[in-house]
């Protein structure tokens, strides 16, 4: 092979001109654009059409701010941590970001959030409602300092709501949705049988059967399936009674063929669908469902109560274990934090708050923003009276103290200790599940005694006490310290 | 005609190419051969050897993927992979794409390039087209489309069961931990067909014109010149198609991961999706990439085992082949 030196020559001339061009000051930013501050946000695209809502409401914020561009970094929602992780570790974090509540503590235990309490003046806390941003319940403080803003109506995370539907209901003779287990496991049977394939009764949510906790968190302090443990008394017990019966529950349903096949592998999005199609005729659901199945079916005679409870009695209410989640948070390590905080200030207005609300349904932090058109609204004054009717104020130990956090942070390593795979085993394999759960209960017991007796060789702080809230009565609104 | 024709199909297996030229001049002359290689060896280090040879690293160690690794636990990652459950259910589970793939997909491959490769077939190039479109279909659209085709509420599949009698009641295709794992067998066989069939055709197309007409003349039928020409030519291009289909079917995950997630209830689980979660589970407060990479190590150890347990077997059948 002849090689030309001149031509070589001209091609590595012509190859360094073309990547160095951009090395040597080449930016296109000049005149106006040279002062204006850039500041990124991470943020997922949810719910749908969020992404032309949040560049909509960032061009308004610009028009009002003319120093300020915002450039908005979208990751689909599972991915956002890992992304926003990665960013980080690459120097490229954005300034404000989204990370939910775990994801939160998350980012914060790595150092990456800044505490935004230099920013905070009086006027900017009287936006929210009244004592919900004291740093011991809000949620949103970690040691003290304020670390994230909110996007949601407090109960919105935790509130879960029973949709059904009203004609399909009635098709079988039922008036009311159900308010005890029995009349679920009675109509469900039923309307699936007159569903004769057509339409079928219930469904558990989605393939991870989540319909289980949200009902056993009726029968039983809401601890017990979240963790395993029972705050009452610190120790596991998935193995009680309430717990047990709430997988039996769904166990019978799937044997006696009324629950809606195929659940098993839906996504979290299936569920409404399958309700505003009119195939599904009642489900227990976190409370943001109502308005996507009103997007798909406005007509549908869609009818929202609070979640049924056990023949016995209701053992447990839904919790409010903080005021909010916290879910806005900014970068420590941004270059911008007066911008950044004016960008997040924004997040927070009533304006925006407003603007959310109409967009999507979503009850948000700022209740002013939507109380009253709320109240007017079918849907949502159902949900409003369902939180008011079903939720109570509950311990939190990841806010009581550190000891609480650092043991919350171990049993959420060991995700095969919690009652989910062997509840959904037991349901799809007809399978009894109090063996399982004493299993569960008895490993449960030694894992925490192992992370126990870990913290006290380092000297750290983290027992079952710090798990243990002896005074609280699940059916009544718990007062931290009372 | 058998030794006649075999001599002949040996005399062309033994074409090979020139030995390489040694000598003072040669790492000059071959200068540009090595610069060109340059970049293909920048992008093999770079995104396969060093993430292979950190994760060998990062596997001795409890670390959640940010910063560096610090907190050495020496095998204790090795022995809680190796020690649990439900990594070798997940590891049978992919075993079990394999053995789909090259005792179901390889035969039937075969089968049909044999038909596919004969000149006298009408269309045969539409008949390649329709089969291999699967192969560039995008798995995740090809999950929702199987999903809603097979849900047994309405689905179209589980319609006609029912109609025609077959069923009389849905099948629960992906929900029943009896059907899910057999159903995903399937889908992968049918996705990965068109690329084994191409790999056969190709492999075919290997068989000497002059070798097929000498069996003819010497009077072998179809069956006589297909064992005593074709496959005896194609035997040690077959034996790369059993490693590259063993390999694709061993890491099924995007079609895993974009229908079932691995259930129900774990039926579905393979080695890639139980390290995914493990890594990259937003659930979790934090990833355990260090225990995700021992068991992304064992799975690659074992793999390796399996396809060195094949290595005798394949040298009997190319010595056979030879012979």
């Amino acid at each position: 092979m002849k090689v030309r030196p001149a031509l070589t020559a001209f091609t590595c001339a012509v190859a360094l001109a073309l990547s160095g061009c951009n090395l040597v000051g080449g930016s296109s930013e000049s005149g106006d654009d040279a002062d204006k501050v850039t500041v990124t946000v991470g943020l997922v695209p949810d719910p749908p059409g969020a992404s032309q809502f949040y560049r909509q409401q960032f061009d308004e914020f610009e028009n009002a701010n003319p120093g300020i561009t915002v450039k908005v970094l979208e990751n689909p929602s599972d991915q956002q941590l890992n992304a926003i992780e990665l960013m980080f570790q690459q120097n490229n974090a954005p300034d404000v970001f989204r990370a939910q509540d775990d994801g939160m503590d998350r980012m914060a235990a790595r150092g990456w959030v800044a505490p935004l309490d230099e920013f905070v003046t009086p006027d900017f806390l009287k936006r929210f409602p009244e004592g919900s941003m004291d740093p011991a319940t809000s949620g949103l403080h970690r040691d003290g300092k304020l670390m994230s803003l909110p996007l949601v109506w407090g109960p919105w995370s935790t509130l879960r709501v029973f949709l059904y539907n009203e004609d399909l209901l009635k098709k079988s003779g039922f008036a009311q949705p159900p308010k005890t287990w029995t009349e679920l496991e009675q109509m469900a049977a039923k309307i699936s049988a007159d569903g004769n394939g057509k339409y079928f009764a219930y469904a558990p949510a989605s393939a991870k059967a989540p319909a289980v906790e949200m009902l056993a968190s009726t029968a039983v302090p809401y601890s017990v399936p979240a963790t395993g443990i029972d705050y009452r008394t610190g120790k596991p017990a998935t193995a009680s009674g309430g717990m047990v019966e709430a997988v039996e529950l769904h166990r019978r349903m799937q044997s006696a063929k009324a629950m809606m096949p195929g659940w098993e592998s839906w996504d979290g999005s299936r569920a409404f669908k399958e309700f505003a199609a009119g195939r599904l005729a009642m489900y227990p659901t976190a409370p943001w469902h109502v308005a996507e199945v009103r997007k798909l079916a406005p007509e549908i005679k869609m009818g929202v109560a609070g979640l049924p409870v056990p023949t016995t009695g209701r053992g447990a209410y839904l919790p409010l274990s903080m005021s909010f989640s916290p879910l806005w948070s900014m970068s420590s390590k941004t270059p911008h934090k007066a911008e950044s905080w004016k960008v997040m200030d924004f997040l927070s207005s009533a304006a925006f708050h407003k603007a959310y609300y109409e967009k999507f349904g979503t009850l948000t932090a700022l209740e002013s923003a939507w109380k009253a058109e709320a109240e007017k609204n079918p849907d949502q004054a159902a949900i409003l009276k369902a939180a008011q009717e079903t939720m109570r104020r509950a311990p939190n130990p990841a806010l009581a103290s550190k000891g609480g956090k650092a043991m919350l942070d171990a049993l959420a390593e060991k995700k095969d200790l919690k009652y989910t795979d062997a509840s959904l085993r037991s349901i799809v394999k007809n399978q009894p599940f109090a063996p399982a759960a004493a299993q569960l209960d008895k490993e449960l017991q030694s894992y925490l005694d192992q992370v126990s007796a870990r913290f006290t060789a380092k000297g750290q702080e983290g027992s079952a006490a710090d798990l243990t809230f002896a005074n609280w009565d699940p059916l009544q609104d718990f007062t931290p310290g009372g | 005609m058998k030794t006649d024709t075999v001599e002949r199909a040996l005399d062309v297996s033994a074409q090979s190419a020139p030995g390489p030229r040694r000598g003072p001049g040669a790492l000059r002359r071959n200068l540009w051969s090595y610069l060109f290689l340059v970049p293909t060896v920048l992008l093999f280090g770079g995104f396969t050897l060093w993430p292979m040879v950190a994760s060998w690293w990062y596997s001795f160690f409890n670390w959640d993927g940010v910063g560096n690794p610090t907190d050495w636990v020496g095998l204790a990652n090795f022995r809680e992979v190796l020690g649990a459950d439900a990594f070798w259910r997940a590891f049978w589970h992919s075993f079990a794409f394999s053995l789909a793939a090259i005792f179901i997909e390889m035969p039937l491959a075969l089968v049909l390039a044999i038909l596919l490769n004969n000149s006298w077939l009408r269309f045969r190039n539409l008949y390649r087209l329709v089969l291999f479109l699967p192969v560039v279909a995008t798995t995740a659209v090809i999950g929702i489309v199987i999903a809603i085709l097979l849900d047994p509420a309405g689905g179209l599949v589980n319609r006609v069961l029912l109609d025609t009698g077959l069923v009389d009641r849905p099948v629960n295709f992906l929900g029943g931990t009896s059907t899910a794992l057999p159903t995903l067998l399937s889908i992968d066989v049918w996705k990965g067909f068109g690329i084994t069939l191409i790999y056969w055709l190709a492999a075919l197309q290997t068989v000497p014109k002059d070798l097929q007409e000498a069996a003819a003349i010497d009077g072998a039928g179809f069956w006589r010149a297909l064992r005593f020409v074709t496959l005896p030519v194609v035997t040690p291009i077959a034996i790369v198609i059993l490693l590259l289909v063993f390999q694709r079917s061993l890491n099924t995950f995007d079609l895993v991961q974009a229908v079932t997630e691995g259930g129900p209830d774990y039926a579905t689980d393979v080695v890639p999706t139980y390290i995914y979660r493990y890594a990259f589970d937003p659930s979790l407060r934090a990833p355990r990439y260090g225990f995700a990479s021992a068991a992304g190590v064992v799975f690659g150890l074992l793999t390796l085992a399996i396809t060195l347990l094949q290595a005798p077997f394949m040298k009997r059948r190319m010595t056979r082949s030879a012979s």
